[in-house]
């Protein structure tokens, strides 16, 4: 067994340099800011470093049944993201956070969030997983908490619930599998599942395991933390957030479609399913959304949808699946840098306004052209428009499911289905582009006469960070131009793993049967946005100023009405009935036999016959009981035992 | 009178050093002797770890022994004992500055000691039973230790219950020795299935009140009531030991009787086994859901205590190699977890009086020493990797989803991780509110009240020891497995 320095590196370095920048940083802030850049510059070159090798890393017995890594493939690429995306949020926190508190258990908290997330991607077995999957959620807590107001405390509660409730019903489920199975290693998985012919006693295990995953990817029914938890984050966390740690489940995700449920068809239709609800959930939500971060965390929450119809779309094709595995990649891989751009872009208005209203913000971006063109690459490449690298995978996603009707039209099965299917995925990316366009059109072109004030010194950002902004933006269309140089390799890497094959022949990206969808897109986008959000969700004041008007009905809310009251009202309630009622039995029963035994007069127990029958009184003796020598005569007991014991010894 | 007398000391010395130590009136002194008869006793102990010996005290009759020996089993729980023994103490000295008699407390704390080694290293059932109840009567002052009439109630109750309970070990005995071969401890079990013959009934009838009279100091529903209400009046040293250590006297009773006496082949799939089973899936639930409720930092901490000790038992009485791993594993860690909780519960009493949990805001900026390693207990407890909870919680499962356990097995399960996650929501709220008090937290009024290093150097070790045996639980794992591996 080859046992490389680089993998543990990768995990318990960042974790290392987390607690050292601690110490750091009680003495001097800036050193400490500037070790953490530090650190995720080493870690993202020691992930570079993997480029290229098959790496493996097995410690036995640490946690009970070991730690094993594995360097090859889609680990690599999405270590290297993980090291590019860290290193640039950390040394743009250091303008966001110039004017916080609690800075320094921040920067600890990220470290070790890093080395977690690291841990989670290089993982080659579910224990592994699980165990750094669970360090991340409690250490991420930290970052969603920081601000500490009202709100974010709450937020973060509701992240924290649901990951713990998620990890639960995940753990429980790796008891069951490795009960059965008897390994949770991802390949030896692969192939005990390989031999089983039927495999209807593994999907309620699945299930289980796939809770907590989909709990932390966001999908519906568990996406309720989501929302609130990016939007009350600090940017570079919820960037993070949005780029890296939700991308933690979706990994677990793939990881139990492309190794349990591999090529299997029931599980897909079941990933289908949520994937689609989520997409189009995510996305009607963010829609109405009025706030500038929240729209950005809706929309994460439907691009995983994406992801995950793409997951389902490997299950469903079977060996087919080339197309698919790849557009899912690329959507991870793209959607994890536009996110970036937006969330950071997201975040020098937050620095600068304290504020992410859209009726409040407005107009901000107007004269600040470097942030508007950096914000409109990323608009045009979640938006799926042609030459930006969002439609890359998109494009593959939507072939997926039309290499998929073809393949039910040529064995004369009906297609009505996956039409509807294909159908909402393209009103999917119109949504996307049409709420997209509405907070460009706010921040950048709309103009306000009441502004806020600028909290911020000096420029609105600093050079180092421009530069960082405008590099990341540029990578955005030069992928999508070059698909065939960026994006076709990096899937090549990463696809086997899951299972597929390189597809045949190169894909014609820029075709017409692949440009209809992205034009269909674009068609619902331009309706929505002026049909719909034009009319119904804005609206022209007074002043002939546009108001951006929450629509989102109050009692729609899935936590507030549903999951708090259920779970922190009504199930506590029952279950402490019972446990009372259990909890008091004893002590009831006794009591009763006390009152058939002793008489009660005056607050003393009383024996009522028998002289000889005493009980220790309550009420006004009780001191006296104790202190004329309870101690005293347990003393003299043991003494008496002691000389005892020595007289049969001697 | 055969075998090493040696073995004798670590049973006498503390009580002999006890004494002493009450007539002790110079705090300085005291406390130098204290620790130093804790240290002498952990060497002592840990000699003895290294061999095995045997020691008979008074053979009464033929059948009826005092006798010692120190198997795999006993190593284990002394070794732990005295170890944290030692870790309370230190704190003890500290904490003890506010409160009457420091004298009488450390007495008994140190003669009590001697009964647990006692107890621990019993070699038949006779001698268990006598430390047991010496056991009983020599932690009763520490429970009542505050003199106040909340407290002396406490410790009748705690008197009533354990030596109810202890009753019906007595007359369990009484059985079991007329149908085993021997009532000295064996590996598997002495009994005789000869003599039982036609009676298995009546045995099986006695093993259960046996299991529900031990079962009571252990804190298993129907016999839990004593403990919440004993363990928060005692001052916070004690009440960590009570928690932590006192009710693992029920564990052992109850191993040595189950695995030593009756043998687990005898109980395997009878309705004894399920209805114990069931009684301690009951007791899980029942302790976790109560701790949610309550209020009362300390209180809260000792219906916490109820839950955990069940996951102890309900993991003895799966009767299944990974079962038994696993719960010896969780007595260690709940013993570790455990202490850290009470002892930063008696260190937060100690600075600032603050008992209710919604007191604790802002605490964590306060002391942080003892509100992290606070937080460290919490999720060992809760059983979040790389802490020590979790692995034991792994071993338990695995016990529990063995196939011939059926649905018990993965209720008991499931019900484990419904209380894992009641245990997240009675601790984690208290961290959170600790470290994170908020925007408009006022920052100002926020003083230094971390205790001195009396108090936290024994939390920082206890906190790495919750740590360190989750990340390489091996040397543990080992140890149980050799002890396992004779029985089954």
């Amino acid at each position: 067994m080859n046992h490389s320095i680089i993998l543990p590196f990768l995990v318990f370095f960042p974790m290392l340099g987390g607690i050292i920048g601690y110490i750091i940083g009680r003495k001097n802030k800036n050193a400490r800011d500037y070790w953490a850049m530090l650190v995720t510059l080493l870690t993202f070159g020691a992930s570079l470093l993997l480029i290229g090798k098959e790496e493996v890393f097995q410690e036995a017995g640490i946690c009970g049944l070991g730690l094993l890594f594995a360097g090859g493939g889609l680990q690599v690429i999405l270590a290297v993201l993980t090291g590019a995306i860290w290193l640039i949020t950390t040394i743009y926190s250091k303008e966001y956070f110039q004017q916080d508190r609690n800075r320094n258990r921040y920067y600890l908290f990220m470290l070790l969030t890093e080395g977690a997330t690291m841990g989670i991607f290089l993982s080659a077995d579910f224990f592994t997983t699980f165990i750094f999957f669970e360090i991340m959620s409690f250490t991420s807590f930290v970052m969603v908490m920081h601000d500490e107001t009202k709100e974010a405390i709450r937020a973060a509660h509701t992240y924290l619930a649901v990951a713990v409730l998620g990890g639960l019903v995940t753990l429980m489920g790796l008891f069951m599998l490795y009960q059965k199975t008897g390994t949770l290693q991802m390949d030896l998985l692969q192939q005990f599942m390989a031999q089983q012919t039927d495999k209807s006693a593994f999907y309620g295990i699945g299930v289980l395991v796939f809770f907590g995953f989909a709990a932390k990817a966001g999908l519906f029914p568990l996406h309720i933390w989501l929302p609130n938890a990016y939007t009350l984050a600090p940017a570079p966390a919820s960037a993070l957030l949005s780029c890296l740690l939700t991308k933690t489940g979706v990994f677990g995700i793939m990881m139990i479609t492309a190794k349990i449920f591999f090529h299997d068809a029931p599980w897909g239709n079941f990933m289908l399913i949520l994937g689609m609800i989520t997409m189009l959930m995510g996305a009607i939500l963010a829609l109405f959304s009025i706030n500038l971060k929240r729209t950005l965390a809706c929309s994460s929450m439907s691009q995983i949808g994406f992801m995950m119809v793409g997951i389902a779309m490997q299950g469903v094709l079977g060996e087919h699946n080339a197309l698919a595995a790849s557009g899912t990649l690329l959507h991870f891989i793209n959607h994890s840098m536009l996110k970036l751009v937006l969330f950071l872009s997201a975040g020098v208005v937050f620095m600068n306004l304290h504020e992410l209203d859209l009726n409040k913000i407005k107009g901000f971006g107007r004269d600040k052209l470097l942030l508007k063109v950096v914000f409109l690459m990323a608009l045009l490449g979640i938006g799926g428009i042609p030459l930006w690298n969002g439609y890359v995978s998109k494009t593959l996603l939507h072939e997926s499911i039309v290499e998929y009707i073809h393949i039910l039209e040529e064995a004369g099965q009906s297609v009505f289905y996956m039409k509807t299917v294909e159908y909402l995925f393209l009103f999917a990316g119109g949504l996307t582009l049409a709420y997209m366009t509405k907070i460009f059109v706010a921040v950048f072109v709309e103009k306000n006469s009441h502004p806020l004030p600028v909290q911020k010194q000096g420029a609105y950002l600093n050079p180092v960070n421009k530069v960082i902004l405008a590099l990341c933006a540029l990578a955005l269309p030069v992928c999508g131009m070059l698909p065939h140089l960026t994006q076709d390799r990096i899937s090549a890497v990463g696809v086997t793993f899951l299972g597929a094959h390189a597809p045949d022949h190169a894909v014609e990206y820029f075709a017409w049967v692949n440009l209809k969808g992205a034009v269909i897109s674009l068609i619902v986008g331009a309706a929505v946005y002026f049909l719909f959000v034009r009319t119904v969700l804005m609206r022209e004041n007074e002043d002939g100023e546009t108001v951006y008007l929450d629509r989102w009905p109050a009692w729609l809310n899935l936590e507030e009405k549903v999951y708090r009251p259920l779970l922190l009202g009504v199930l506590p309630f029952i279950g402490g009935f019972f446990a009372r009622l259990a909890g008091t039995l004893t002590d009831g029963f006794i009591s009763l036999l006390r009152m058939a035994i002793f008489n009660s007069d005056n607050a003393r127990v009383i024996p009522p016959e028998d002289k000889y029958f005493s009980a220790y009184t309550d009420g006004e003796t009780d001191k006296t009981v104790y202190r004329e020598g309870f101690a005293r005569s347990l003393l003299m007991i043991g003494i008496g035992l002691a000389i005892a014991m020595l007289y049969i010894l001697i | 009178m055969n075998g090493n007398a040696i073995l004798l000391f670590p049973l006498l010395f503390p009580v002999i050093a006890g004494i002493v130590i009450g007539f002790q009136k110079q705090e300085k002194q005291r406390n130098l002797l204290v620790f130093a008869t804790l240290v002498i006793e952990l060497g002592a102990v840990l000699y003895l770890s290294m061999g095995e010996y045997t020691f008979t005290l008074w053979q009464m009759t033929d059948r009826l022994a005092l006798a010692y020996h120190t198997d795999g089993l006993a190593k284990l729980f002394a070794c732990m004992i005295c170890i944290i023994w030692l870790l309370a103490g230190i704190y003890a000295f500290e904490y003890m500055k506010h409160e009457q008699k420091p004298a009488r407390f450390f007495m008994f704390y140190t003669m009590s000691l001697g009964a647990l080694m006692s107890l621990c290293f019993s070699a038949n059932m006779m001698t268990l039973y006598l430390s047991y109840e010496y056991m009983t009567l020599l932690t009763l002052p520490l429970v009542i230790h505050t003199g106040t009439p909340e407290a002396v109630r406490a410790g009748m109750k705690y008197l009533g219950y354990s030596v109810f309970g202890a009753g019906l070990g007595l007359m369990g005995f009484f059985f079991l020795n007329s149908y085993c071969d021997t009532t000295t401890f064996m590996p598997g079990g002495t009994l005789n299935l000869e003599l039982l013959a036609g009676n298995e009934n009546v045995l099986l009838a006695v093993y259960f009140l046996m299991m529900i009279g031990f079962g009571c100091k252990a804190g298993m529903f129907p016999l839990h009531a004593w403990l919440p209400t004993a363990h928060p009046v005692a001052p916070s040293p004690a009440s960590a030991v009570l928690s932590g250590i006192i009710t693992k006297g029920g564990v052992i009773a109850i191993i040595r009787v189950t695995y030593y006496l009756v043998g687990p082949d005898f109980i395997r799939g009878t309705w004894v086994q399920n209805t114990l089973l069931t009684l301690a899936i009951i007791t899980v639930f029942m302790g976790s859901m109560l701790a949610y409720k309550e209020k009362l930092l300390k209180r809260r901490l000792a219906y916490s205590t109820v839950s955990q000790v069940s996951y102890v038992l309900f993991g003895l009485f799966l009767l299944h190699p990974l079962g038994f791993l696993g719960a010896l594993m969780q007595v260690v860690f709940h013993a570790v977890a455990k202490n850290i909780l009470f002892l930063g519960a008696g260190a937060i009493i100690y600075k600032t009086g603050k008992t209710f949990v919604y007191e604790l805001k802002g605490l964590g900026k306060e002391m942080p020493i003892v509100m992290w390693t606070f937080a460290i207990a919490s999720l060992s407890l809760i059983g979040i990797p790389p802490t020590a909870g979790f692995v034991s919680k792994w071993y338990l499962a695995q016990g529990g989803l063995q196939p011939d356990f059926g649905t018990l097995g993965l209720v008991g399960v499931a019900v484990l991780m419904v209380s894992a996650l009641l245990t997240a929501g009675y601790l984690l709220p208290i961290v959170s509110a600790a470290f994170f008090p908020g925007k408009d937290f006022d920052y100002g009024s926020l003083k230094k009240k971390e205790p001195n290093y009396l108090m936290t150097v024994p939390l920082i070790l206890l906190a790495l020891a919750a740590v360190a045996f989750g990340a390489f639980p091996q040397c543990l794992t080992d140890w149980i497995t050799n002890i396992s591996g004779v029985i089954f």
